[in-house]
């Protein structure tokens, strides 16, 4: 047998700093486990490769177990045969160790969860993870990445200024589209209602879900922003079981968010992030936070319940299922309410088999994603995932984690599955029913418009449906109600009828909405009809805003009756008010 | 009774359960003197999950299969585990009433239902010593203390099975035997993968706090299979 002095200098140091870093629950799952085997059939790893009995989680397991054993546990210093305890000397053997703590587990807690002993395999895996770390074995992505979060602040890479160039371009962007000052991403605004932190990737790759969030605070009329920096919310101290990383990026988020007197801090979807930043921040950084955290899953859900946005679930017709994320899940319980929000955004909702906590993992979790010389052997075990997928007959799947994203995205294409993935953000964005503010000025005081009786209003669209809808909805509240189902006949009726206003569809058969619109504002008869803009291709709105006269009020399809009677009459009674001024003007 | 049968009975039994006594408590000591780990994070998860509902769900798991995959998916597996612990409680029971209370076998009864739970104890030990040898998965977590364990109280079960009627008719060899497999158990156990049942509350208590305080325990049961 070795002694000691034979000993590798990096397994004398992994032996030494496993004593710091077991506590009671730890050992607990250390000395508990019966060998039952009842864990096995919980793995993806085993289900995808029946024929390896070395990816069954008891014998995963075993590999660290063995030197607890040997050097904590008094029957494995006794026994050590007997009880297959076995010390560390190599550093071949901190290698193998690497490849299976990092490399044949995601620490996805499925076999935790469906052990009779309640032996929690999954934390005293990210242990050994944080042990080899510690002395510097573990996959070169893991380095990568650590040292990206350690220097730069977020695991990325992200500098400073593209990730505040991003936001200023996508807020850019959000205030031409909404034609609304109001429409920005704040950054570093002191004493939000909200601080928004967010991952890294979205910022790289997937800006869309950062403008759809800014978006979804934008209708919701939150008083929100997001920081400057240190706002990666994700924390790769949870894949590399570097409890010092993992505290420090942590404690830098609750920091920053002390500092800007935030009231809340909402983490974007992202799993780790959550689990990290939510529930496991707190324990390695030692640190009391005094704010409450929330998933943005949670934050949409409420401001749906809580009528701060409206939504339109038809907007999403494809049917789609919901992934749920391990972090989430497993260590978080967080798997309700996406599926509360999904069925308030999607009108086809395809459960998934296992689900919530019994899912299986994406097979990119435990930061597999950034360790590619594991990919071949994560691919092959994302056939369980892929067959899954498969059978809920979905085209989109969802979930709420990036990390899962990239997982979902990868096995897809591997399997050629032809499914999209996407996000809840991404969802509950298309479904927003916002209601546009009329583009007159509204300083203006004016006595409400009570109804719309005696008001003649010409509803000018080609699709007969909406035209009947409208109607009704205006005639229903004493309107009187002229038709027009082109654009020909549309100025024909209003310069025969001369309408108090008028509504408009851009895309109509003959004369365009646009062209409507431009004759209207040419004739001094029918120049001072209001033109509300009623249409379902919001990308076309600029065509006609464009010009030096706008239209008095939009909306997008589809409508909600109160959203329509609301803009109807504000415009009414600007208009109402604005000529009385004209009026005294003259007189 | 022979004096050798009645040591055994008693004397030795007392002997090995104050040894065990002793042994198991400093393992508890041992267990205890690693600090507890604090979870400094608001709760999370629906409403009614507590640390404290945790702690019970997950106490109470034992006695839920459906609430595992694991269990619900292999039924046999889960029948085959109450009837081995039914027979290892049935068991000693049995080592402690033959000396402190052998009346009640007088019961003929309680002597079948002795019979019928440690007989079928012993049928799921052969029936696990099987498995453990014969599946690749088991044989490559098992370690020599996996099989003697089970191989002991497997045949323990077999003498206990012959002693429930505490007849020595035909001898005391099987009495003595059962005795003297009860002594070594009691001194083996806490050496041995058999004193798990003294982590499973300890194990089970922090993931169900942990599960609890996170609102994943008590878990939802929803159909996990397509209906």
């Amino acid at each position: 047998m070795n002694s000691n002095n034979s000993r590798s200098y990096k397994a004398q140091k992994v032996i030494e700093r496993m004593g710091k870093k077991l506590n009671r629950q730890i050992v607990g799952s250390l000395v508990a486990c019966v060998h039952c085997g009842m864990c096995t059939n919980a793995c993806h790893y085993v289900l995808a490769n029946p024929d390896d009995p070395t990816y069954a989680p008891a014998y995963k397991a075993d590999q660290i177990r063995k030197f607890f054993k040997k050097h904590y546990d008094w029957t494995g210093r006794v026994l050590p045969w007997w009880v297959k305890a076995k010390s560390l000397y190599t550093d071949q053997e901190l290698e193998d160790l690497k490849d299976i703590v990092f490399g044949k587990c995601t620490n996805c807690r499925r076999c935790s969860i469906n052990c009779p002993m309640g032996v929690d395999y999954a934390t005293f895996n990210r242990m050994a993870r944080g042990l080899l770390v510690s002395v510097g074995v573990m996959p070169e992505g893991v380095a990568v990445v650590s040292k990206d979060q350690w220097e730069i602040g977020n695991q990325m890479g992200v500098l400073k200024e593209d990730y505040i160039d991003t936001l200023e371009w996508l807020s850019e962007e959000l205030q031409a589209e909404w034609e609304d000052p109001v429409a920005t991403i704040p950054i570093e605004k002191m004493d939000a209602d909200v601080v928004y932190s967010i991952n890294p990737r979205e910022v790289k790759y997937d800006p869309r879900t950062i403008s759809d969030a800014a978006l979804i605070f934008y209708a919701a009329r939150e008083n929100w922003t997001m920081p400057a920096e240190c706002w990666d919310m994700t924390n790769f101290g949870l894949f590399s079981g570097d409890d010092d990383l993992g505290g420090a990026v942590a404690v830098r988020l609750y920091d920053k968010v002390e500092e800007l007197r935030g009231k809340k801090l909402v983490i974007s979807e992202c799993g780790h992030g959550y689990r990290s930043t939510r529930c496991e921040g707190p324990n390695w950084g030692k640190k009391d936070v005094n704010f409450p955290m929330e998933s943005s899953v949670i934050t949409m859900l409420r401001y749906i319940k809580e009528g701060r946005i409206k939504v339109d679930k038809s907007r999403n017709t494809t049917p789609v299922t919901f992934h749920d994320s391990c972090n989430n899940a497993r260590s978080c319980g967080l798997y309700e309410e996406p599926r509360e929000l999904l069925n308030l955004v999607c009108s086809d909702f395809k459960e998934m088999y296992p689900n919530r906590s019994e899912n299986y993992c994406c097979t990119g979790g435990g930061g597999a994603m950034s360790m590619s010389e594991y990919t071949p052997r994560r691919l092959k075990s994302a056939k369980i995932k892929a067959d899954q997928l498969k059978a809920t007959g979905a085209s989109i799947v969802v979930t709420s984690c990036h990390n899962c994203v990239d997982g979902l995205t990868d096995l897809i294409r591997h399997y050629k599955l032809g499914m999209q993935v996407t996000q809840l953000v991404n969802l509950v964005a298309n479904a927003l029913v916002i209601e546009k503010k009329v583009m007159v000025p509204v300083e203006v005081i004016a006595e409400p418009v009570a109804d719309l009786v005696g008001y003649r209003i010409l509803v000018a669209d080609d699709e007969p449906d909406f035209v009947t809808f409208v109607s009704a909805i205006l005639e229903d509240n004493g309107a009187t109600v002229i038709r027009a189902y082109d654009g020909d006949s549309a100025i024909e009726t209003a310069r025969k009828e001369k309408p108090d206003m008028m509504t408009l569809d851009i895309t109509m058969p003959g004369k365009s909405g646009i062209e409507v619109f431009e004759f209207l504002k040419k004739d001094p008869e029918l120049q001072r009809i209001p033109v509300f803009i009623i249409t379902g291709k919001p990308e076309l709105r600029k065509l006609i805003y464009d010009r030096p006269v706008p239209p008095e009020g939009y909306m997008d399809k589809p409508i909600t009756e109160d959203g329509l009677l609301f803009n109807i009459k504000q415009l009414l009674k600007i208009h109402h008010h604005a000529e009385k001024v004209e009026s005294k003007k003259q007189t | 009774m022979s004096e050798l049968l009645h040591f055994s009975e008693h004397t030795l039994q007392e002997a090995a359960l104050v040894f065990m006594a002793l042994v198991y408590t400093t393992r508890l000591l041992w267990l205890l003197h690693f600090k507890a780990g604090r979870d400094r994070q608001a709760p999370t998860g629906r409403e009614g999950t507590t640390p404290a509902r945790g702690i019970l769900y997950s106490w109470a798991n034992i006695a839920m299969p459906w609430s595992m995959e694991s269990t619900r998916t292999k039924p046999f597996m889960y029948i085959q585990f109450i009837i081995f612990h039914l027979g290892v409680a049935a068991a000693i029971g049995l080592s402690f009433i033959i000396p402190y209370a052998p009346s009640l076998l007088y019961n003929q009864p309680l002597v079948v239902i002795l019979m019928v739970i440690i007989g079928g104890a012993f049928l799921v030990g052969v029936m696990r010593i099987i498995r453990r040898i014969t599946d690749k998965y088991m044989r490559v977590i098992s370690s020599p203390d996996d099989y003697f364990s089970l191989l002991l109280l497997t045949v323990w079960f077999a003498f206990a099975f012959l002693s429930v009627p505490n007849s020595t008719v035909r001898g005391e060899w099987h009495l003595l035997t059962y005795f003297i497999l009860t002594a070594f158990f009691l001194v083996y156990v806490p050496f041995s993968k058999i004193s798990h049942y003294l982590y499973y509350p300890f194990t089970r208590y922090y993931l169900g706090k942990t599960m609890g305080h996170r609102g994943v325990y008590p878990i939802r049961h929803v159909p996990q299979a397509r209906e």
